[in-house]
């Protein structure tokens, strides 16, 4: 097998980069779909990285890995958006910092 | 070349994860995060996962964005209410903090760690079974007591198929025998070494059978690029034979003295070879068998057979079983991915099937339960007290 030209530690340190981005945008901002398009991001960095090592280790499992984590990324992207349009129509908000049930 | 356009890509990564971050348009947030993705496809494609890289596409960049800016331009939640007094104020701080920590410790871990990736684990071996025995119509094989192969016809060959490293015994024997009742045509023990594409063939006929392995070094993630030739002596004559070139009237030679019942070693051949035949040992005019109109490309490697067949009229004809494989890069391919899926990820599949049947269910829960509400909230509207029906029916009996 030859050496890639491009290392698998830089692919890992892309997907590190941006998992942390999307792990600040959880933490940063208050619009629910936003953190939702973050849990994506954080996702995709996680796919970055398992497709990475897949390469290095000439393994075909991190590839069906990552497919199944498209599969319950994009269900769990149907309960989440059913979640906040549910949360839409009695709060007319989807500012999470508005949304405390069970405090008033 | 390789290197530029990742930092290119990579930045443009990075750049589209931040303005996602942080502009004020939900809308523009899900472009920005759509571009990250069609990124994120492009580092599968360098990352020899063609078949991810479509799925990313499609699924990811496609249906699920989609989903998003349905959402939002549904809700009309594309502008942001301006953030005012904030609840937990020390969270901006703390959540910046904690995550350039952890940016930097695993920055250190992954560049100055010592993860050793020098050593790619090697792949579990490939075999498959090529049935060249004249007499038996159909043969089973079995590696140590699991059938491999059934009712295998002459001249066919399975499909290449993975095993644990180590050492097997094969028997062969005539379709649907019972292996604890009946005597193997062959019984032999064969090794599967990792890295290693291995052919099973059975070769003879009456009491004479043997299971011959040719085994070859698989092509690594790229292919190599040349057409490889393997022969197998299983003509009948059990001499030595030779084997050579004899496109454009011309005779070089390619494989010599291979012996009976073994396989020679796998040499590279040149393209334009068109016909390739067969001689006895030392001589160059008598030609036993011939493959003519070969029609050979790169990144094949190509395994002859030379056997013989018996006609309706007992003489025997010597055949050329011909078999092709092609060797370039199939790591990550919609094949490869999709054999791993149908052989070891069946279970989990079914799992994420069911995951993705309860997220149904649970979308039309969360939405539906809604609804129900509403209507009992209208009809205590329009009839308060509920007590009102029951005496003006009364009263229409009158």
């Amino acid at each position: 097998m030859d050496t890639p030209e491009v290392a698998t530690e830089l692919f890992v340190l892309l997907s590190a980069i941006l998992f942390i981005m999307g792990a600040m945008g959880v933490l940063l901002r208050r619009n629910a779909i936003l953190i939702f398009m973050s849990v994506e991001l954080m996702l995709n960095a996680a796919n970055l990285a398992l497709a990475a090592f897949a390469r290095q280790w000439g393994n075909g499992d991190g590839h069906l890995v990552v497919f199944f984590v498209m599969t319950v990324a994009a269900a769990e992207v149907a309960v989440g958006l059913a979640l906040i349009v549910a949360i839409f129509r009695t709060k007319k908000n989807i500012n999470i910092d508005e949304l405390h049930m069970f405090k008033d | 070349m390789e290197l530029t356009l990742f930092v290119i890509i990579g930045t443009i990564a990075v750049v589209a994860a931040a303005m996602m971050l942080i502009s004020e348009n939900a809308v523009h947030s899900a472009l920005f995060l759509i571009l990250n993705f069609a990124c994120i496809a492009f580092f599968f494609l360098m990352l020899h996962a063609p078949f991810l890289a479509m799925v990313q596409i499609t699924v990811y960049a496609g249906a699920i964005m989609v989903l998003f800016l349905f959402v939002i331009m549904l809700l009309g939640a594309e502008r942001l209410m301006p953030e005012q007094h904030p609840r937990f104020p020390w969270l901006s701080p703390l959540a910046l903090v904690l995550s350039l920590a952890f940016l930097i410790v695993t920055s250190v871990v992954i560049i100055r760690g010592d993860i050793d990736l020098t050593d790619p684990q090697a792949t579990a071996p490939h075999f498959r079974v090529v049935n060249a025995l004249d007499d038996v119509a159909e043969i089973d094989l079995y590696l140590d007591d699991t059938r491999i192969v059934r009712s295998l016809e002459f001249k066919e060959s399975t499909d290449f198929e993975q095993r644990e490293p180590g050492r097997y015994r094969a028997t062969v024997y005539p379709a649907g025998a019972d292996p604890q009742a009946d005597d193997p045509l062959v019984e032999q023990e064969v090794d599967l070494a990792s890295n290693q594409a291995v052919s099973l063939v059975a070769i003879g006929s009456g009491n004479e059978i043997h299971l011959v392995t040719a085994s070859e070094a698989e092509a690594g993630l790229e292919g190599d690029d040349v057409l490889r030739l393997t022969v197998i002596n299983a003509l009948p004559d059990r001499s030595l034979i030779d084997v050579a070139d004899i496109s454009h009237n011309t005779r070089m030679s390619l494989i010599e003295n291979v012996p009976y019942a073994e396989s020679s070693e796998s040499v590279e051949i040149a393209e334009d070879v068109e016909a390739i035949g067969v001689f006895p040992d030392g001589d160059t005019r008598n030609r036993l068998a011939s493959l003519e109109n070969a029609e050979l490309e790169a990144d094949t490697s190509l395994l002859l057979i030379f056997a013989d067949r018996r006609r309706p009229d007992n003489s025997y004809t010597n055949v050329v079983i011909d078999l092709r494989t092609n060797t370039s890069a199939s790591f990550g391919s919609p094949t490869h991915v999709g054999q791993i899926l149908f052989n070891r990820y069946v279970l989990p599949f079914e799992m994420v099937a069911l995951v993705l049947l309860a997220a149904m269910i649970g979308a039309l829960v969360l939405t539906h339960e809604e609804v129900t509400q509403r209507r009992i909230v209208k009809r205590r509207l329009a009839n308060p007290s509920g007590a009102l029906e029951r005496p003006i029916t009364g009263e229409t009996g009158k």
